[in-house]
């Protein structure tokens, strides 16, 4: 009968939960120490969703190389607890429902142990609804999406955040705004979904209104007409500083249009929003970046003085060879790096449950690139806090300004904005975590 | 794409199922005529209410009896010329096992050679008539018991309504049945399974052409000719939705809500979109699966955007035309409208839909100005009313407890377009809630005795899946919607090694008091193509629960 040794393991667990309780009747096997799904004790089975092909593919697809060069990197050196870590690779394109298919797949046929770095809040809201890793137990790692939602345990009981939430980046900028541009005229473009309204509530919370708001639909920059449409507004309202918060695509298409109508605003870009590979890889001249402003929550890719990154470029020369290094190989190893560090702080007998329960426990504490602690506790599921800002030189080279990391922290909520006084801990030794 | 391509996958053969065993001549009321053949015995009758039946004896006869119940025939005759069912007449004949409808005889031929008798009944009443069906089953049970006294145990399954009335039948006699199998089954009531059809056409109606009645028709003949001309409307203006979607234009009959829709931006695909979210219109359907592009510029755009409407229209057509024919009926057996709205709130409805289809419904704005159009307080998009003293009476059609006390199978397809997996999902919950409580009693007796005795499990449930992807695409681009609906969509579209899985469910709890389980079942599973039985499977709910 199906679910015969899970049901008798159960109602042992809580025969054993009452204490008072005989023993004698109650079936041998209950007390079989069940093996979880995706471990054995020499391997750990990942999967992750994104798109490695399509419109949204560019720069994203390398995410995965990223990750499986610092897995090899580990297994190399002995893995976690003797266990080598395979990662499993499905491309969804970015279509929501192909991430419910692509997920289904790596949990009922190559039956994963966890999901890590899935790609997208529409695609993890869609495989949250129709998959629902969360009733199943099923771990869903460090999601690549910033949407405050994913931090809701409740609503996401196995889904944990790595990035800062959108909110939270965009009640920094709302201060760093503020700080920065006073009294110019503010413009704001957006992507009209789930993404995009995060935004306006932490613009709203940090208290910055825009005389310019230009929503756009998803895909709608795919449209050649559209982007001019954009700018049209924006120049029509006069808008001195445009803070874009989109996908790198529509940047491309912004800049494009922008420049193409001669409209030199200063440029703000939204995290997701300002990733140079992908923005460059839409046709986008390197000089165009020139003085285009950006946040981050990792070191520059090209800061060689931060020893994570100095260590990730060299597992990417020696298990990623080909790959240029730039933000997305950097965010893909840093999450790889979570994840062993959550893996080995589950211990040798792992269990979805205990690594569950370890990233809630021990996760504040995770040595990791991010430049603010990461803030999981048994009640959230939150990521990384905070932000720092930078400017593109004319190669599209992302450099803090000042040459220093000025760190800002903030909530989803409604605390305050402030200056970081977070000093990341120094990365274990060899870059290889070990509780 | 033409429009009869996307009409023609209007699952006719569900829903008006034939039937190809034939019953001898000499059949009267209540005694069965048996042609007394030693290798197959067939015979036939009528029960006390009218209904045809027909019973088939093997000669090795095994003393197990399987009582088929057949699907939703609607109760009226089509005229000719509307797309699925033109030309349907109404008919009672007798079918004894699943297949026999579309000639397929496997199953049955299966079964009879494992020593299994078959009998099932074309029921009195056709429509929606699971009271006088469920009365017609437990009168054939007993004809069968008094012409062949070695009948030892009866079986029942079902499809579609057939299904319904399998549960109906095991929760008031579960006393008469070893075994349950309700495939692609409605469940509850009727009213939750018409809800979503009626809101489809609720939306059809209020965007694309208000001279739709959509219900609330008139008594005998003058209502008959309403829904008939329902029928003609609502395949013509979804039509015209179809060419729309290519175009962008919306149709000439469309409301004035419709068209300040229209003059907003908003695409007719994604209005369509819409009105399938909040029916709870399944987004994967016969020919798109919401997932595939084309090679080239469409790649992406494809599923993102015009996919999941091109799904809702090949399902919704299916939804729709069956909120014309059952609420007609159905308002003729309660004696009113029995739609209605007035206080559906949609926008929750949508809400994970509205995330997971933002691209293809434009986006939040658009999202927001299509909900805010078909809000209460738009009066340019009138709720239905229902009438209070007919959704009395069709409340009090018989309904589902969701109790299971024999065991019982389930099947259906997780893109179903009638009977949505989250009918059979509400049986499983309603299981897993009763499962439970037997446990804690369980427990608790142990608590006392020393002794624990675990409940036993007696639900299976099957899902029929859709491949990873499937959509087609010719030279041109252009979907393909000639080739055979995928698995897992349509209409209890089952192949026959998915039906031998149910068959072979029911044989071994015959034979040894259990399912197939574990890796038995994980092999038969695998064998048959496209089934799951992950335990961890939810099917989304019906939106009548939302």
């Amino acid at each position: 009968m199906i679910g015969t040794n899970r049901r008798k393991l159960l109602v042992a667990s809580a025969v054993l939960v009452t204490g008072a309780l005989t023993l004698s009747a109650i079936p041998a096997q209950a007390f079989s120490v069940r093996n979880e799904v995706g471990v054995t004790s020499n391997s750990i089975k990942l999967g992750i969703t994104l798109p490695m092909t399509g419109a949204a593919s560019p720069g994203y697809n390398k995410i995965p190389g990223a990750m499986k060069a610092y897995f090899d990197y580990v297994n190399a050196n002995g893995g976690v607890n003797g266990r080598k870590i395979t990662l499993v690779v499905k491309d969804d394109a970015y279509t929501p429902t192909a991430s419910v298919q692509a997920t289904n797949e790596l949990i009922l046929q190559d039956k994963v142990f966890a999901m890590v770095g899935a790609l997208g809040t529409a695609n993890n809201k869609a495989v949250a609804a129709l998959v629902n890793p969360g009733r199943r137990g099923i771990p869903d790692l460090f999601v690549n999406t910033g949407f405050s939602g994913f931090a809701d345990k409740k609503a996401y009981p196995t889904t944990f955040s790595l990035f800062p939430s959108y909110i939270m980046e965009a009640k920094i900028m709302s201060m760093y705004i503020k700080e920065n541009f006073p009294g110019k005229k503010l413009g704001l473009l957006y992507q009209a979904d789930d993404f995009g309204r995060d935004a306006l509530a932490g613009f709203k919370t940090g208290g910055v209104t825009f005389d310019v708001t230009v929503p756009y639909a998803p895909l709608s920059q795919a449209t050649p007409t559209t982007p001019p449409t954009w700018i049209t507004k924006l120049q029509a309202g006069g808008a001195e500083v445009v803070v874009l918060f989109g996908v790198s695509s529509a940047t491309a298409a912004a800049l494009g249009a922008a420049y193409a109508m001669k409209y030199h605003p200063q440029w703000i870009l939204g995290s997701v929003g300002g990733d140079a590979t992908a923005i460059k890889l839409a046709g986008v001249p390197a000089p165009l970046f020139t003085g285009v402003q950006t946040a981050s929550f990792l070191p520059a890719p090209a800061d060689t003085t931060d020893e994570y990154v100095k260590l990730f470029q060299t597992i990417n020369t020696k298990y990623n060879p080909g790959a240029t290094f730039d933000n997305n190989i950097l965010a893909g190893m840093n999450t790889a790096f979570v994840t062993v560090q959550a893996i080995a702080a589950a211990g040798k007998n792992l269990t979805r449950k205990g690594l569950i329960t370890a990233i809630e426990t021990k996760g504040s504490t995770f040595a990791s690139a991010g430049l603010t602690p990461m803030a999981p506790t048994a009640t959230s599921h939150a990521g990384y806090n905070g932000y720092w800002f930078g400017t593109y030189d004319g190669t599209a080279t992302l450099k803090p300004n000042g040459g220093v990391y000025t760190v800002y922290t903030t909530d989803s909520g409604a605390g305050a904005v402030a200056k970081s006084t977070y000093k990341r801990p120094a990365m274990p030794v060899n870059g290889l975590p070990t509780n | 794409m033409t429009k009869a391509r996307v009409l023609s996958m209007l699952s006719a053969t569900a829903l008006v199922s034939m039937m190809v065993v034939a019953l001898p001549t000499a059949a009267h009321a209540a005694d069965p005529a048996c042609d007394g053949k030693l290798t197959l015995n067939s015979c036939g009758g009528v029960t006390s209410d009218g209904a045809p039946y027909a019973i088939q004896v093997p000669g090795n006869f095994n003393g197990t009896v399987i009582l088929y119940s057949h699907g939703y025939r609607p109760n009226v005759p089509v005229p000719a010329g509307i797309p699925g069912y033109g030309g349907y007449k109404v008919t009672n004949t007798a079918e004894t096992a699943p297949g026999q409808s579309g000639g397929n005889m496997a199953i049955t031929q299966y079964l009879l050679s494992q020593g299994y008798a078959l009998t099932g009944s074309g029921f009195a009443r056709q429509g929606w008539n699971a009271d006088s069906a469920v009365a017609t089953d437990v009168e054939l049970i007993g004809i069968v018991k008094k012409q062949f006294p070695t009948t030892k145990k009866v079986m029942a399954w079902g499809q579609s309504l057939g299904g319904f009335i399998t549960q109906a039948l095991a929760e008031t006699h579960p006393d008469l049945l070893t075994a349950a199998a309700p495939m692609c089954m409605a469940a509850g009531t009727v009213e939750n399974e018409l809800t979503m059809a009626g809101d489809f056409l609720w939306g059809v109606k209020t965007l694309f052409d208000p001279s739709i009645q959509g219900g609330n028709y008139a008594a005998g003949a003058a209502g008959y000719a309403q829904a008939m001309g329902d029928l003609v409307k609502f395949f013509t203006v979804l039509g015209k939705v179809q060419a729309g979607i290519s175009s962008g234009a919306w149709p000439d009959t469309s409301s004035a809500t419709g068209q300040a829709l229209a003059k907003a931006g908003i695409p007719v695909r994604s209005a369509l979109l819409l009105i399938g979210l909040m029916s709870g219109i399944n987004t994967q359907s016969a020919h798109f699966d919401s997932i595939s592009g084309p090679a080239g510029a469409l790649k992406l755009a494809f599923p993102l955007a015009v996919s999941p409407a091109l799904a809702v229209l090949e399902n919704g057509a299916n939804a729709g035309a069956l909120a014309i024919l059952a609420i007609q009926d159905v308002e003729g057996q309660s004696g009113g409208a029995i739609f209605d709205n007035t206080k559906t709130d949609y926008a929750a409805r949508v809400a994970t839909g509205s995330v997971v289809f933002n691209v293809a419904l434009g986006g939040d704005e658009a999202i927001a100005g299509m909900l805010g159009a078909l809000s209460t307080a738009n009066p340019g998009a009138p709720r239905a009313t229902g009438n209070a003293a007919a959704m009395a009476k069709m409340r009090a059609l018989i309904q589902h407890t969701g109790k299971i006390s024999i065991p019982t199978v389930t099947m259906v397809g997780v893109a179903d377009p009638i009977t949505p997996a989250g009918a059979s999902q509400w049986l499983a919950d309603k299981y897993a809630a009763q499962f439970a409580a037997e446990k804690a009693a369980a427990m608790s007796a142990y608590k006392t005795t020393g002794a624990y005795v675990p409940p036993k499990k007696q639900l299976v449930s099957i899902w029929s899946t859709t491949p990873a992807s499937y959509t087609k695409f010719d030279a041109t681009a252009a979907p393909i919607t000639s080739t055979p609906a995928a698995p897992g969509t349509n209409h209890c579209n089952f192949t026959t090694a998915q039906f031998m899985v149910v068959a072979k469910e029911l044989v071994s709890v015959d034979k040894t008091g259990g399912f197939v389980a574990g890796s038995a079942l994980a092999t038969l599973v695998r064998k048959a193509g496209n089934l799951s039985v992950d335990p961890m499977y939810r099917a989304p709910a019906l939106k009548f629960y939302e």
